[in-house]
């Protein structure tokens, strides 16, 4: 097996793709009634594609929570730490987004542009082959991201090549993770999707007297301030960063597939513990290609008999 | 859906406009939540996507016993899953507030028992936020008497229905009741062995629960001052406390009319070719 660089498609992938272009055979991983659905809008699945990369996420680039002055302990980014003066509580929420000086090298920065990179891509490669298939869109693809160990993580992006039975080429092949049915109900009330758009965001938040008094035993019934913040801000960044997505793409919107959140304790000292979330925003971005106002289809009233 | 491709455009109009794409462009954006149906339906109802909003609270739901041999309210925890409520359906209409929504469709409202902490819940209302593209033909305004934009669990499908019949959204309402039931005394379950018996202060006990429950939710409607709630569902919902220890949670859309009349068109029935 050669060694390969990582640009373009790894061999055997490359492989495939001349092979594919040698027989013209068609593939396609769509269920019935998605094949039917994207060929009543002048669609034809031309072959299932794929994105792949295995990404090492080695320096998360923890800076600290900024509580204490720790942000030493966090190697290079956490000097930089500073005090996170939120609420005035002390501690305070430091997010990888939407970041000014201050928190611009800190709070995960270099782990969320690890996973933007992983994301990417898988989507980038999974476009190559659809290029190299002539296609002009990916429908259904279905994007995943599994831990393999040792802090490898392995991104998938699979779907099916498209072919528009027109003249007229979009610029950019287009992506997205609906459901074929879903593609031809846009395409017929006058809009198109255009591309998957994701927003990532990591904040950490240090446990500071008032949070941890607010979640122990006794405490009865009473918000948990502090960790409503954390989940508030890395939830705001992550949906921020979604809608910077679509705004630079020059879509007219977006769906949302799915919103993922995930929180974690991390205790980087002695009697200091810090909570860290993640959160991802997956979705669609749309473009309007119908002129009214309204979108050109009625729907019908229809009552299944089952 | 019925419309012929061709006539549309479809696929040629879409992919020119794909062709057309300026990133950075500046469009009147929107992010929306709803699945493509909603989406779609929601905007046949005249109503426009302007942003998906969220209110979350994380909350520490505070501890309380019940009497081992009692039927009774646990009331602590029944203001605990109100209180944690409201406030995540509070911050989530400031959210649509500030992009000046008449409403908010296909809310979720969601308990996430966190595993990082004891008794801490995550209580998270995520929905879509709309403005409409006319005026109600009753001349009131869409948002609600308490001048907030109205709420809705219904789906996009069940909105579309409901608009199309004359009906108004105006707002979810709720009741919880946190119940403990009383455990069965000794000698009352010897007596019970081998017997097919109702056991009266279960029955009891699930009547009152369910009841607070339900009149709370029907005291929310009548402060919207509705016409009546559609949609309702009555839970028991266990989360973490023990076989004896339920909420009992009502929750509802309640509407109003916009007109007299509420017909709709007769739907037509098919037969579905699909085995599910």
């Amino acid at each position: 097996m050669s060694e390969w660089d990582g640009r373009g498609l790894p061999p055997v992938a490359a492989a495939r793709m001349a092979r594919f272009q040698g027989s013209g055979l068609r593939t396609s991983l769509l269920p019935v009634s998605g094949a039917a659905g994207v060929e009543s809008v002048g669609l034809h699945p031309v072959g299932e594609v794929m994105g792949c990369i295995v990404e090492h996420i080695g320096w998360t680039g923890w800076g600290g929570c900024g509580y204490y002055g720790v942000g030493g302990l966090g190697g290079f980014g956490g000097a930089l730490g500073g005090i996170g003066g939120f609420g005035g509580m002390g501690g305070g929420t430091v997010s990888s987004g939407r970041g000014g000086g201050r928190v611009g090298l800190v709070g995960y920065r270099p782990y969320v542009e690890a996973l933007y990179r992983g994301y990417g891509t898988a989507v980038d490669r999974m476009v190559t082959e659809a290029r190299a298939m002539d296609a002009d869109g990916v429908v259904g693809v279905a994007v995943s991201v599994s831990q393999l160990g040792s802090g490898n993580r392995e991104f998938v992006t699979l779907g099916t090549a498209v072919r528009a039975d027109c003249s007229a080429r979009p610029a950019e092949v287009f992506t997205t993770d609906l459901p074929g049915q879903d593609v031809a109900k846009l395409l017929q009330a006058g809009w198109a999707p255009a591309g998957i758009a994701f927003g990532i965001a990591v904040a950490i938040r240090h446990d500071d007297w008032a949070t941890v008094r607010q979640a122990s035993w006794g405490a009865g019934n009473t918000e948990v301030s502090g960790y409503t913040e954390l989940l508030t801000t890395v939830r705001a960044d992550a949906r921020h960063r979604f809608r910077e997505a679509v705004a630079a793409a020059g879509a007219d919107g977006a769906i949302v597939s799915k919103m993922g959140l995930e929180v974690w304790e991390i205790e980087p000292g002695e009697n200091h513990r810090d909570h860290v979330a993640e959160s991802t925003v997956t979705g669609t971005t749309l473009v309007r290609f119908h002129g009214g106002h309204r979108s050109p289809t009625r729907s019908l009233t229809v009552l299944p008999l089952r | 859906m019925t419309a012929d491709p061709t006539a549309l455009g479809v696929p040629e109009d879409a992919m020119r406009r794909l062709a057309e794409m300026r990133p950075g462009q500046a469009t009147s954006l929107f992010t929306s939540d709803l699945s493509v149906n909603e989406f779609l339906l929601v905007r046949e109802a005249g109503f426009r996507p302007l942003g998906l909003v969220l209110g979350s609270s994380i909350y520490h739901v505070g501890f309380q016993f019940g009497r081992w041999n009692r039927n009774q309210e646990l009331d602590t925890l029944s203001q605990a899953m109100y209180h944690a409520r409201e406030l995540a359906m509070t911050r989530m209409e400031a959210e649509a507030d500030l992009l000046g929504a008449d409403g908010i469709v296909g809310v979720r409202l969601e308990i996430d028992f966190k595993e990082f902490g004891n008794d801490l819940a995550e209580f998270i209302a995520v929905g879509t936020a709309v403005v409409a593209d006319h005026a109600t033909p009753d001349g009131r305004p869409w948002r609600n008497n308490q001048d907030k934009p109205f709420t809705s669990d219904l789906s996009g499908q069940d909105f579309w229905t409901l608009v199309q019949a004359g009906y108004a959204p105006l707002g979810m309402v709720m009741g919880s009741c946190v119940y403990h039931i009383a455990h069965q005394r000794f000698w009352q379950a010897i007596g019970n062995v081998g017997q097919n018996v109702e056991i009266p202060q279960f029955t009891e006990a699930l009547y009152d629960a369910r009841e607070l429950a339900m009149s709370r939710m029907q005291a929310e409607a009548e402060h919207l001052a509705a016409e009546g709630i559609v949609g309702v569902q009555l839970l028991s919902l266990a989360h973490r406390w023990g076989g004896h220890t339920t909420e009992f949670f009502a929750i509802g859309t309640a509407v109003r009319p916009l007109r007299a009349d509420h017909i709709i068109a007769k739907p037509q029935l098919v037969l579905p070719l699909v085995d599910q």
